[in-house]
């Protein structure tokens, strides 16, 4: 279990004379991810999920709140003593690419950290060489071919198991998936994401899923929860199916009316949301966050943060003061 | 100089790259028309030859690559593989526009973007450069942005969706009625997304444009093009009004990409992956149908004999689709 | 992270080896420039290690053939001292070689750990060292030689080369802190931290070896610098004189053979300086094939 209580995140941007800018990533986050479970973060780039998933990681420090690994909390540890909690999440970077160091084939990449763990724990030198034909076999790769091979040898899809692999060689509880199917071939990312799935069927191991693009999110785990980001806040939280069937915060729905549609397979919904502008970090910070670019806005929002909570009527949580659901997803032409 | 939205007729084209294994072609014998007026969509993964295609289009593929056959006829320009020097550049800007990836930094991080502006007026012999800041600015006050404000701004300025606005404006400033979009979404997010082609799609109309968009996500195709041409491993597999292929896909190529996107309602489960991955330059067969290693139809004849396209004349245009399994089909 | 590291398989370690190098040779066969480069250098080493010893200490000299013009029997002519040039210039090699290899290795190791230093720990260490790095770039190396030649006459190669050396590591420094910085950024060293591996280890394995390429190239480049400021300063005569060393035989040939006016001199004058353009070339030609050898992608396509 793996749980967060208002975690505030802050950066510093350097670069002007005077006065360095504030930007505040994360602004009093909640979150609970259940052993073995799924959870999604979505939203713009900027909006703070990647933040998020990387403060989770233990790649990234945060300023306020709580982070508790295994109901450990991390904020009264130092340094040395959080690594082995954070060790248990690992990162999937998006880009396979840089994840991987070309200079080192994939017996290599996989050796250093099954070294590490045999030195630790005392095992021989056949476990390393069997764990790491095991971890490949996991991840769907034939060990006897791709051991010797360099990454620039594998293709994107093949880069992004021996990650994934990698990342499964210290047991972690979880994976933090950053986009993780974005710079894959299309007809490959299924794959990925089937993988990721499995796993988390397979060996327990809990998935959570940082992502722009809902449908995958719910390829992962449709039983699981999504949390809707927006600039540090999350504005909208529950099970997957529910909030897309049924999504209530006006920016939820613009997400899902961005989703494009596949014209002669789908019908496109009936009420779809376009926010007014663009995403503009530097607007004030006063009142509901999306007010500005809400459709839907009304008075109360200038001046006042709507909280996460639960109303009437919808069974997720939202941070809105006129909660309405409308009917954004595009359907199957079958359905209509 | 066309004030008219041109058609553009490709024949036979092969592109191939010189590797240490000989000539290789990145795009084999390819047939195309973009009718006039219309969106093309042509869809791909990585390797399918797509981009190659686009860069043929201005007869601007680079060594090691070269056209070695075809033609790519456009209205009021002619065969564009026979240009060459200045004639070839100033049809590309005047006749063809091209926006590079979003992904890409295609500005000058350098120079402001009125800069720019005035280097492509001054490059291809504008007389009047008031003028084209006018239509620049109008162009992208059209498109939801201050034009004056970006003009003045450099490359870091802007955000992803802005940048991307700028080159479909530089790629329309001067006027070309034939537009290339390559990924024009690619790393954008979705609202950003679903702006920039709500954009596309409303200029093209207004403006009365022949666009070609080439992409690896069909979402953005179903969204915006009227026909959808599906390519891979180099050869055009499949297309058609897009309606009908997405509708109705015939290729079992389109129709493993199609199954493999996942969806927000329905079953889950039912999205399947494509087996096996796209082949590369080197890997790519020689012979015989580009896709067999990865179908589930394969037969004899598919390891030997390239599938001829079957053209299809529908109500709403022609389809095509190159496959020895739907032509059994339909024989049968 | 004091786990004891357990050697990679032996017998994968050796084979990765082998394949190491029969990489090279592919890259090196790849261009002929670079296989002519690698003569060239060979060459130059062999000169340097075997000439002492064939040839006698002191240069046989034939008082009736001072300063002749090239002829078969002296290819290069023969010195005012009537000893032969080519011989000369052989026996000299060692003196050129060994300074620059001793740079070489000054420059790389030192400036190799204090960009590393720098560019991993980033901060309050990072800009005092980098401060430094720059002040020490900004002084004028020539002058600043000829003071240090003056004041302490480093004659022996070892003196010179860590002279020169400590001189000259501040390019590297540079360049090996900002590929360190870029670096680290990436997925992999992130990873390698998140999986818990020591810092040895992302160090010594995951980002030297990314590096090798540039540390490789700065190092042949000093080379070629160790090699122009050392014949530069026996030419100048700031240093006390040696027998057989290039920069004296340019002194010489210039100043007391007057190779300027006299033809018959020439010979004494072309030779070291053309020993000095050979061995840049050498050089010059080897650096091309680093970043092929350094990256598997380039080195087995």
């Amino acid at each position: 279990m793996i749980t967060g209580t208002g975690v505030v995140k802050t950066f510093k941007q350097r670069g002007k004379m005077l006065g360095a800018r504030e930007v505040r990533a994360l602004r009093g986050v909640d979150f609970a991810i259940p052993k073995g479970g799924a959870a999604s973060f979505i939203g713009e780039s900027g909006c703070g999920k990647t933040t998020l998933g990387r403060i989770i990681a233990g790649l990234e420090t945060y300023d306020e709140g709580e982070i508790e690994i295994g109901g450990v909390p991390m904020s009264g540890l130092k340094h040395k003593q959080r690594q082995p909690h954070f060790r248990k999440i690992q990162m999937i970077h998006q880009d396979p690419y840089s994840a991987l160091n070309p200079t080192r084939t994939v017996h290599q990449t996989l050796h250093a950290p099954l070294t590490l763990r045999a030195g630790q724990t005392g095992r021989s030198r056949a476990w390393i060489e069997e764990r790491a034909a095991e971890v490949l076999s996991l991840v769907g790769l034939d060990p006897g071919t791709v051991l010797s091979r360099y990454p620039h040898q594998l293709s994107g899809g093949m880069r992004q198991r021996v990650v994934i692999a990698r990342a499964l060689t210290v047991d972690p509880e979880m994976l933090v998936a950053d986009e993780a199917v974005s710079m894959i071939d299309v007809s490959l990312r299924l794959g990925i994401l089937a993988l990721l799935k499995d796993l988390r069927e397979r060996l327990g191991v809990s998935v959570l899923f940082i992502t722009h693009d809902v449908a995958t999110a719910r390829y992962i785990g449709a039983d699981g929860e999504l949390y809707v980001i927006y600039r540090g806040q999350v504005v909208e939280r529950g099970a997957v199916d529910t909030i897309i069937a049924d999504p209530v915060h006006p920016y939820t729905q613009s997400l899902l009316s961005a989703i494009p549609v596949l014209h002669g397979l789908e019908q496109p919904g009936e009420q779809p949301v376009m926010p007014l502008e663009s995403l503009d970090e530097s607007q004030s910070d006063a009142g509901c966050l999306f007010a500005r670019r809400c459709p839907f806005r009304g008075e109360r929002c200038a001046e006042e943060r709507p909280l996460l909570r639960i109303t009437e009527g919808a069974p997720q949580e939202h941070a809105c003061f006129y909660p309405e659901r409308r009917d954004v997803i595009a359907r199957p032409m079958s359905e209509v | 100089m066309g004030t008219q939205a041109p058609g553009v007729r490709i024949g036979g084209l092969t592109v191939v790259y010189k590797t240490p294994a000989g000539e290789l072609p990145a795009v084999r014998d390819i047939s195309l028309t973009l009718e006039p007026g219309t969106i093309t969509g042509i869809v791909g993964e990585s390797g399918s030859g797509k981009s190659t295609l686009a860069l043929s289009l201005l007869n601007a593929v680079q060594p090691p690559g070269r056209i070695a056959a075809g033609s790519v006829e456009i209205d009021g320009l002619g065969d564009v593989v026979g240009l060459a020097g200045e004639e070839l550049r100033k049809a590309r800007g005047r006749h063809i526009g091209y926006v590079f990836q979003a992904a890409q930094n295609s500005l000058n991080p350098l120079k402001t973007v009125g800069k720019q502006l005035l280097d492509l007026g001054r490059s291809h012999g504008v007389e009047d450069l008031r003028g084209l800041v006018r239509e620049a600015q109008e162009l992208l006050g059209r498109m939801g942005l201050d034009g004056a404000r970006v003009l003045d701004s450099h490359q870091h300025e802007l955000s992803g969706g802005m940048r991307q606005r700028v080159g479909i404006m530089l790629a329309l400033v001067l006027n070309a009625h034939l537009v290339v979009l390559d990924e024009p979404t690619t790393a954008l997010d979705m609202i950003t997304q679903a702006n920039i082609l709500k954009i596309v799609r409303e200029v093209h109309a207004e403006r009365g444009l022949t666009t070609l968009v080439i992409t690896h996500d069909i979402g953005v195709v179903a969204e915006v093009a009227d026909r959808l041409a599906v390519m891979y491993g180099g050869r055009l597999v499949e297309q058609g009004p897009t309606r009908e292929v997405l509708g109705a896909p015939q290729h079992p190529y389109t129709k493993g990409l199609i199954k493999a996107i996942p969806r927000l309602v329905g079953d889950i489960d039912e999205a399947r992956a494509l087996p096996g991955r796209p082949p590369t330059l080197a890997t790519v067969p020689k012979q015989g149908c580009v896709f067999r290693e990865r179908c589930a139809l394969r037969m004899d004849v598919c390891d030997d004999v390239d599938p001829a396209p079957q053209v299809d004349q529908g109500e709403r245009g022609p389809r095509t689709v190159a496959c020895h399994a739907v032509t059994v089909k339909e024989h049968a | 992270m004091s786990a004891t590291l357990i050697p990679e398989t032996g017998s994968a370690a050796s084979e990765m080896r082998r394949n190491f190098w029969r990489g090279v040779w592919r890259v090196m066969r790849r261009k002929p420039s670079r296989l002519v480069g690698v003569v060239i250098i060979a060459g130059f080493i062999l000169m340097g290690v075997v000439g002492p010893m064939v040839l006698p200490e002191h240069l046989p000299s034939d008082t009736n053939a001072i300063t002749q013009a090239p002829s078969w029997e002296h290819w290069f002519g023969t010195d005012p001292q009537g000893r032969d040039v080519l011989a000369l210039v052989i026996t000299g090699s060692r003196y050129v070689l060994l300074t620059a290899a001793v740079t070489a290795v000054i420059t790389v190791v030192v400036g190799t750990a204090i960009g590393l230093f720098s560019g991993f720990k980033r901060g309050r260490w990072d800009t005092v060292l980098m401060r430094f790095t720059d002040m020490k770039l900004t002084i004028p190396g020539l002058p600043l030689l000829l003071v240090l030649a003056t004041v302490w006459q480093f004659g022996s190669p070892l003196q010179m080369g860590l002279v020169l050396g400590l001189l000259g590591w501040g390019g590297v420094a540079r360049a090996v802190r900002s590929q360190t910085l870029s670096l680290r950024e990436r997925g992999f060293i992130e990873a390698a931290r998140g999986l818990g591996l020591s810092t040895r280890h992302i160090i010594g394995k995951e980002l030297l070896p990314s590096m090798a390429p540039y540390i490789a190239m700065n190092m042949l480049i000093s080379v070629t610098g160790a090699v122009y400021s050392q014949v530069g300063l026996f030419f100048l005569g700031v240093l006390p004189y040696e027998s057989d060393n290039w920069g004296v035989m340019l002194n010489l040939a210039v100043f007391q053979a007057g190779a300027m006016i006299t033809p018959n001199a020439l010979g004494y004058l072309l030779a070291p300086l053309l020993a000095i353009l050979l061995l840049t070339l050498g050089i010059v030609l080897v650096v091309d094939a680093m970043d092929e050898i350094f990256n598997p992608r380039l080195r087995e396509e």
